[in-house]
């Protein structure tokens, strides 16, 4: 087969399927956004696709901790397949709510070849309450993660109440020892915020915005690079558009939208599975 | 067995539940709280075993990296501990998702007996905190009694062992439900019982009911099926199907309308049918992307050639007012439900808010139930949690503040979907039940919520009574409906589908069966929340997150199986038919048998009087106030007032691009926090056409002329609209009226008659502007009390009314995204220009109330003047000729000059001299802060301004300035005299720092 597949969760407050399903066939891949209850009944199965997408949301409307019932309700029914998923090689992305679930599943950090272990959790903001802005990352060049492969710094918008990454202090320093911290909460410069808001707007240690596993092939990140998926979609597009006019350019041409994140992942599993 | 688990965090992690409320004891009651730490409970009360709940503990209530929990109380130090828990019956979410998980995890279903219950405990330490500052936080900051109760601590009182002890707040009715009979002998009894049932019949309806109920075919009929009197069951369906709510009373009434000044009197039959259908149907039979309006939940347009979009608008006051939580949450997920409700189902794509509220730094006399500041802190916390666990992205929004909104806060809410022009084949704008077809409950259950609203009183309370008048929405089964709904809507199973909203199953079926022309409905099938329901509570209740749909029997299966995927409740309540009647039974007796024509009765329409008294014979007059010396002064001034300055702390509280379509975000500028002039949405990802979206309240003008305040506001909204690139032959509106009570009543409404001719006004002017630009009103509701009797020092009460509101939302398709302007000046060596001009016209402006005066000259909207500059400046945008562009609004030019300024983060030179002006002479303190209509500020590349200029030929504009680098000022002069000189970042000072603490 020559397709690569996405399955997008969807269901239970899940609430960015859609415009995660539009980001992977923009990228190249075919999108099935499937129903959490059809995985469960095994309708479906894990097995027949490439790159698992955990979504945003409110799933079950995060009343006892951000995507802890999710992942609970994932790990009693399908545990295994996630398991093997994860053991075949293939891709697992989480963003904000699904972030949330891959660290309760214990999908992250996945140290020690351990997939199950809860060791960081993605708490309160620090500033007390639910924040969207748009944030500026500083990808980790020497990450093993398998999205953000080239990538330079990105912006992405963040929208979440709980986004704060913390762990005991020897998980944090593995984490970056590992290079597993894949993205960092920057300043306008590009430079790690340090803790700064609210260019880190969640007071995250590390200004760790998004880690992956130590194979780079499961990740997890809070802010939402599907919610770029248009030049249109950055806060700042109708001045590049107006400067980009100015010199003659297409406005819109160069711009590197969040699309680029998800492409990454569609040419990895076409360059290692086909 | 009841137990309970306590979980808190880490110590070492910072608790943003007891930061924030050290915060607020602090700015609130000057109550210093030295540290506060939350603790969550949950008490189960079931058969599960010490190692199920075990289990449950550490793998689902704990995150073992962040915090510590217990089977007994947690051993955290306190001087004191406050305990907030649920009154029965009130929505516990909470609860709700860890009975799922349970479930789940454990494989535990619980029985009717059993529960899962949710409670918090907050552990305060400081030294000289005195049990009426712990009281005052329980009560003031951390609960409120209508839905909530606490129990304070000292630590003296504390026992380990058993902790807060927190009993199941489950509710035990121990009534048998029963369906009575209603003696309607003469008018005087019915109108007792009226009274006492809270029925809230109009004196003049309860004639034709008794006449209906006492004809003799009528009562042959109702024999057959073991019926004579009126059963509660009829006459609370009645009294809801005429309440004003469900039938629009005021706006289908009789207005006899004096002119003061002439001494005509007009009558006015219906101001709906006169001045909002006429013109919509006369506009829609000219506009052929008018798909449908007037009768649905929503109105319908056309997006594209795929899709239709849908929008409607709601206020939800009285019991924002009450629990502002509450109230505000189930407000913005009810207003979901109508496009879930509208053609056969629509999928929601983005949604607005707008709070009207008093001053937050109230410090006189009068206790309105909920402190202005305490009120609008709930408010937006429940759009926030509604909207956001929606997955709807909250666009745009309006705050203001007025002390008029003591009396009565509102709290506007507004909902847009979008739905493919066709499903299974057919229209989806369409929709009718036929015989034959089931009647289906969806989502939520069905308690004693929202009946009657609020009657019952906070010393009725014992611990198991239900308070379900206020409740509290559920995102979560929402939006789990809402998917499900759209999975069986495009496999063509839905026939018929309309929410659960004023008036519960009464309203979705007896309206729907209108169509079919007859239903049976069977009560006893309806899930109910716990036992004990009347027939009566079942049928009227307005227990949320509910739809009601018709399907053909041979889709049974296949909607069940879709709704048990999801995990959503659907209970077949009945089916529709042909006979005529409104057939409800309960165990097979009949409990309702009328006649579905039974509302065509001829009841009465309501009569008022109208006495209009121009502004002028009224008193009003210009006030004397000489040019100012420090204009520096005054526009800082100006942008630090609650009304202009920034409310960024709101709106980044909600999620604004979830989805992934915005275009125009609510807020712009290099430091993204301006408020832009309407946000625009790309409801299709795949498509490169946007929804362009404002909105505008300006109920200030109401204290001079409602007409005026009509046009202005619906002019603001074009204005808007066009700004951002919107196109003027494609504009939708909304009419969300909020007025004060308009029956006169010389002890208790002596102006009444003054209110009901400003209403009168108000409509007229909306057909007037509604004709005059080609705008069909999509949709629109009214809430028609917005007063409070407020307590005073002395155990007075005194009547506040709310300023005459109305908020006008408008909507718009823009063809290209990618040609959209926002309002930030966006390269140096551009030009500045005013387009659209200025006259005297500071009537009732932020300007004239900066001085504590209202003045008289209203600003007055030249229709055929405007929608010449609207349809240019569109033109101007389509070609691409501007940089930015801004509508003038509240505040004027000199208040959006800064505003600018501070979106662009660029120095502007101004010369006022430039701007155009309606009669010679203006000084420039009118020049700067006039609110006429129609005006814009842009800003053109040098090389466009001959193309620019040219297409405004004729039209009142001109060149005020230029936008530079060269320094990062203000700079406003007048005939080479400096009004204004100063840095772009001082105004930003004054623009954010009034709520600047605020996150």
């Amino acid at each position: 087969m020559s397709t690569v597949k996405a399955l997008i969760l969807t269901g239970f407050g899940l609430n960015c399927d859609n415009e995660t399903a539009l980001a992977f066939e923009k990228a190249g891949a075919e999108a099935h956004r499937v129903h959490i209850n059809t995985l469960v009944a095994g309708e479906e199965k894990l097995a027949d696709y490439h790159i698992l997408a955990f979504g945003g949301g409110f799933s079950w409307g995060d009343d006892h901790g951000a995507g802890v019932i999710q992942a609970l309700k994932l790990k009693n029914n399908i545990g295994k397949d996630l398991l093997d998923f994860v053991a075949e090689g293939k891709l697992v992305i989480g963003i904000c709510n699904g972030f949330q679930a891959l660290v309760n599943l214990g999908l992250l950090p996945g140290l020690d070849n351990d997939y199950t272990a809860r060791s960081v959790a993605i708490t309160y903001n620090d500033c007390g309450n639910f924040r969207d802005q748009w944030v500026r990352l500083v990808p980790n060049p020497d990450s093993p993660c398998v999205f953000t492969k080239g990538l330079e710094t990105v912006d992405y918008p963040v929208r979440h109440g709980e986004g704060k990454v913390v762990a005991a202090p020897e998980v944090v320093k593995t984490l970056v020892d590992n290079n597993q911290v894949v993205f960092r909460y920057a300043d306008g410069e590009g430079k790690p915020a340090k803790g700064a808001f609210p260019a880190n707007p969640n007071g995250a240690v590390e200004d760790i915005a998004g880690f992956c596993d130590p194979t780079g092939r499961v990740f997890g990140l809070m802010p939402h690079p599907e919610a770029y998926n248009h030049f249109t979609n950055h806060p700042d597009w109708p001045r590049a558009k107006e400067a980009a006019k100015r010199q003659g350019k297409v406005p819109g041409e160069d711009v590197v939208t969040g699309i680029r994140l998800f492409e990454n992942g569609v040419n990895y599993i076409k360059e290692t599975f086909f | 067995m009841i137990s309970n688990i306590e979980i808190a965090l880490n110590q070492d992690l910072r608790d943003a539940e007891g930061s924030a409320l050290i915060k607020k004891a602090d700015a609130y009651f000057g109550i210093s709280i030295e540290a506060a730490r939350c603790v969550h409970i949950v008490t189960i009360e079931s058969d599960l075993d010490q190692d199920g709940l075990e289990k449950a503990r550490a793998e689902i209530f704990t995150n073992p990296v962040t915090q510590v929990s217990s089977l007994s109380p947690l051993d955290i130090e306190f001087d004191w501990c406050i305990w907030i828990g649920f009154r029965p019956g009130v929505k516990d979410n909470a609860g709700a998702t860890a009975a799922e998980a349970i479930k789940d995890v454990l494989g535990k279903t619980f029985t009717p007996d059993e529960g899962i219950y949710t409670s918090k405990r907050y552990c305060l330490k400081g030294a000289d905190l005195t049990r009426t500052d712990v009281e005052k936080v329980a009560a003031e900051i951390l609960s409120n009694h209508i839905i909530q109760q606490f129990r304070v601590f000292h630590k003296d009182e504390w026992d380990k062992k058993t902790g807060a002890d927190v009993r199941p707040a489950k509710v035990v009715l121990n009534h048998e439900p029963c369906c009575n009979t209603v003696d309607i002998d003469t008018d005087e009894t019915l109108a007792r019982i009226s009274d006492e049932r809270n029925l809230a019949l109009n004196p003049r309806d309860i004639p034709v009911i008794r006449e209906y109920f006492l004809d003799e075919k009528v009562l042959a009929d109702r024999k057959e099926v073991g019926l004579s009197k009126p059963t509660d069951v009829e006459l609370e369906y009645i009294s809801q199907a005429r309440s004003d709510h469900c039938n629009h009373n005021t706006f289908n009434g009789i207005f006899r309308y004096t002119d003061v000044a002439t001494g005509e009197t007009v009558e006015e039959v219906s101001l709906f049918k006169t001045y909002i259908q006429k013109p919509t149907l006369e506009l829609k039979e000219k506009k052929d992307w008018v798909v449908s309006v007037l009768w649905d939940n929503a109105g319908v347009g056309t997006f594209d050639d795929e899709n239709n979009y849908v929008v409607t608008g709601e206020t939800h006051n009285s019991p924002s007012n009450m629990e502002a939580y509450g109230g505000a949450i189930t407000g913005i997920v009810g207003v979901y439900r109508d496009p879930m409700g509208t053609g056969l189902g629509s999928k929601l794509f983005m949604g607005s808010f707008g709070y009207c509220v008093g001053d937050v730094n109230y410090d006189g006399p009068l206790r309105p139930p909920l402190h202005p500041r305490r009120l609008l802190d709930g408010v937006i916390e429940g759009v926030k949690d509604g909207g956001n666990k929606s997955g709807v992205p909250t666009t745009f929004g309006q705050t203001l503040f007025d002390p008029g909104y003591m009396g009565k806060a509102l709290v506007f809410v507004t909902a847009l979907g979008i739905m493919p022009k066709t499903v299974a084949g057919k229209p989806s704008h369409e929709k009718t039940t036929s015989p034959g077809e089931l009647i289906i409950m969806s989502g939520g259950r069905v308690g004693k919520d929202g009946i009657h609203g609020v009657t019952a009183s906070s010393e009725s309370f014992n611990e198991n009574t239900p308070a379900g008048h206020v409740q509290i929405g559920d995102p979560y089964t929402q939006k789990k409906m809402h998917d499900f709904l759209l999975v069986c809507r495009d496999e063509g199973l839905i026939t018929f589908i309309t929410d659960n909203g004023g008036g519960g199953l009464s309203s979705s079926v007896g309206e729907s069966a209108m169509l079919s022309n007859g239903c049976e409905v069977w009560l006893e099938k309806v899930p109910l929340k716990y036992e004990g329901l009347d027939m009566w509570e079942i049928w009227i209740s307005e227990s949320q997150e509910r739809m009601t749909i018709a399907i053909k029997p041979e889709n049974l299966d296949r909607f069940m199986a879709l709704s048990d995927l999801h995990e959503v409740e659907s209970t077949v309540i009945g089916q529709y038919t042909d006979s005529g009647k409104l057939h409800i039974k309960y165990n097979g007796e009949t409990c309702a048998y009328v006649d579905m024509d039974l509302l065509d009765k001829g009841f009465p329409a309501w009569e008022f009087d109208a006495v209009w008294t121009p502004p002028a014979t009224r008193g009003l007059t210009e006030p004397v106030i000489s040019t100012p010396k420090d204009f520096n002064g005054i526009l800082t001034g100006m942008l630090a007032r609650p009304n202009i300055c920034s409310k960024e702390w709101i709106i980044r509280q909600y999620d604004h691009e979830v989805q992934g379509g915005s275009v125009v975000k609510p807020l712009v500028g290099v430091n993204h926090n301006i408020p832009s002039d309407a946000s625009v949405t790309r409801p299709v990802l795949t498509s490169e056409k946007g929804l362009a979206f404002s909105q505008s309240l300006l109920p200030w003008y109401s204290k001079i002329d409602a007409y005026h305040m009509m046009t202005c506001s619906i002019d603001e909204a074009v204005r808007r609209l066009i700004a951002v690139g919107g196109s003027f032959d494609h504009i939708g509106g909304l009419d969300n009226f909020c007025w004060p009570n308009i029956g006169f009543d010389p002890k208790t409404n002596p102006d009444g008659k003054f209110k009901a001719a400003q209403l009168v006004r108000a409509c007229r002017a909306l057909k007037d502007t509604c004709m005059a630009y080609g705008i069909p009103l999509l949709s629109g509701k009214d809430s028609m009390y917005v007063d409070g009797h407020l307590e005073g020092a002395y155990g007075e009460r005194t009547k506040v009314s709310a300023l005459e509101t109305v908020q006008i939302s408008a909507t718009s398709v823009i063809d290209d995204v990618t040609k959209c302007v926002t309002l930030e000046p966006k390269i140096s060596g551009d030009l500045v220009y005013v387009v659209g001009a200025t006259g005297d016209e500071l009537g009732a402006s932020e300007y004239y109330e900066m001085f504590g005066k209202t003045g008289l000259n209203v600003p007055k909207v030249d229709f055929n003047g405007s929608k010449v500059v609207y349809k240019a400046l569109e033109k101007a945008i389509d070609k691409e000729l501007l940089a930015s562009c801004h509508a003038v609004a509240r505040g004027g030019i000199g208040v959006h000059l800064a505003v600018m300024s501070m979106a662009g983060g660029l120095g502007m030179d101004i010369d006022l001299e430039a701007v155009p002006v309606k009669a010679a002479g203006l000084p420039s303190e009118k020049i700067l802060f006039s609110e006429s209509a129609g005006r814009f500020i842009l800003t053109v590349a040098p090389e466009n301004k001959e193309t620019f200029e040219k297409l405004c030929k004729g039209l009142a504009c001109a060149c005020i300035g230029t936008v530079t680098d060269t320094h990062d000022r203000l700079v406003i002069t007048n005939g080479g005299q400096t009004i204004t000189d100063l840095p772009v970042a001082d105004l930003g000072t004054a623009f954010n720092k009034t709520f600047g603490e605020m996150i």
